[in-house]
């Protein structure tokens, strides 16, 4: 008899759920309320526009918004052993904890967090995908650690205004990546409505890539919930030029 | 079928906990099955005997017990079952069979309506056990 504790078996499939997505990358900042959102669902647009497969997955579950960006109703998923990503367009895809829990509010305990978090890599199938992008809840909690642990070739994509009040957040974020051995492929500086020498600084302290910069855009407000819209953004543009130079648009081999 | 995704997890996870043992030697797991998920269990079953096949432990009898959930009220610390829960829609039951911590959602403590409850017991698939043959040539 083997039984030593409850084995949960989940974990056991993760990484063949994401073997056949070439690269994940994960919009992450300490801060709230700096886009991280905003971005994740623009650069999903914007590459899937490029002729990419990209899959977004919504981690931000108190506050899950991706699927309001992306103009996706709320709905179940399909089913074909596992469940299919939402189609937001073609080439884009959306994996959302909205899908169950609709409009409402969903105040989850760290353990449970978790328990979604694995759950949902468990049994989403993701097909092929160049890149899966994850729209990380503000902070540095139960979601950094779980997926650091689960998909540790996941690479970080920082997110901060240029306010020191952001940076002087994000910071602490950067240097626990670090710790956490999460790579980070780029720090972009959103929502830029002059200079952005305070993330620029911050990146170079770091020695970590600075992506570039995302002016702040006035209209972007209006094309909530229109994809179209979105993808022919200024924010858009910006987005894939930081993704470029983070080096996340280069193919890599897939596991499977 | 989300029930065939985790059936396939129970499988790999089983082929990791035989990790330096026969395969072949193994001869029952037991999964736990947590009521609060409500999978389907012929679905489940069927998924496990057909992904099983492909296995060197394809002659292990896998057993399913379904575990009763029990929530806990963080307010007023009363212990309730699911079906002392109010008016689950169909719905809501899917929504909860495809991510249990949906029930946070829309499961309230029947007692004081409170949403700050723990899900103590009952909540999706796990293995329990493993048993293996007890023969000389499997120790």
């Amino acid at each position: 008899m083997i039984d030593p504790q409850t084995i949960d078996p989940r974990g056991a499939v993760v990484q063949r759920r994401l073997a056949g997505v070439g690269r994940i990358a994960a919009f992450c900042s300490a801060k709230g309320g700096v886009g991280k959102t905003l971005c994740t669902a623009v650069a999903g647009l914007a590459l899937a526009g490029q002729g990419k497969k990209v899959g977004i997955l919504d981690l931000d579950f108190q506050g899950s918004t991706a699927h309001v960006f992306l103009g996706v109703p709320p709905r179940f998923p399909e089913e074909e052993k596992g469940l299919l990503p939402l189609a937001v367009t073609d080439g884009l895809c959306l994996m959302s904890a909205a899908a169950f829990a609709g409009n409402r509010a969903l105040a989850l305990r760290g353990p449970e967090v978790s328990d979604a978090i694995l759950e949902l890599l468990a049994v989403t199938q993701w097909g092929r995908l160049d890149l899966l992008l994850i729209d990380m809840p503000p902070g540095i909690g139960e979601e950094v650690l779980d997926l650091g642990r689960l998909i540790p070739r996941m690479e970080a994509l920082v997110v901060s205004t240029p306010s020191t009040a952001s940076t002087a957040v994000v910071e602490r974020l950067i240097a626990f990546l670090a710790e956490m051995r999460i790579v980070v492929a780029g720090v972009i500086a959103n929502m830029v409505r002059g200079d952005a020498g305070h993330v620029r600084d911050m990146a170079r302290k770091f020695q970590v890539p600075f992506a570039g910069e995302v002016e702040y855009d006035s209209g972007i407000e209006s094309a909530i919930g229109f994809p179209a819209r979105l993808a022919g953004s200024r924010t858009a543009a910006s987005l894939l030029a930081a993704l470029h130079a983070a080096d996340l648009t280069r193919e890599t081999g897939r596991e499977g | 079928m989300h029930e065939w995704a985790l059936a396939d997890a129970v499988i790999e996870a089983t082929s990791s906990a035989l990790a330096g043992r026969k395969p072949s030697c193994l001869r029952a797991v037991t999964v736990t099955v947590g009521e609060l998920q409500a999978i389907d269990h012929e679905i489940f079953s069927f998924a496990l005997s057909t992904l099983l096949e492909e296995r060197p432990f394809r002659t292990a009898v896998f057993h399913l017990e379904t575990e009763p959930a029990r929530f806990l009220c963080g307010a007023c610390e009363k212990e309730w079952s699911l079906s002392e829960t109010r008016d689950l829609s169909d719905q809501t039951r899917e929504a909860i069979h495809f991510l249990p911590e949906a029930a946070h959602a829309f499961i309230r403590c029947p007692f004081c309506s409170s949403p700050d409850y723990r899900v103590q017991k009952g909540r999706g698939v796990s293995i329990a056990s493993l048993t293996l043959d007890a023969s000389e040539s499997c120790a």
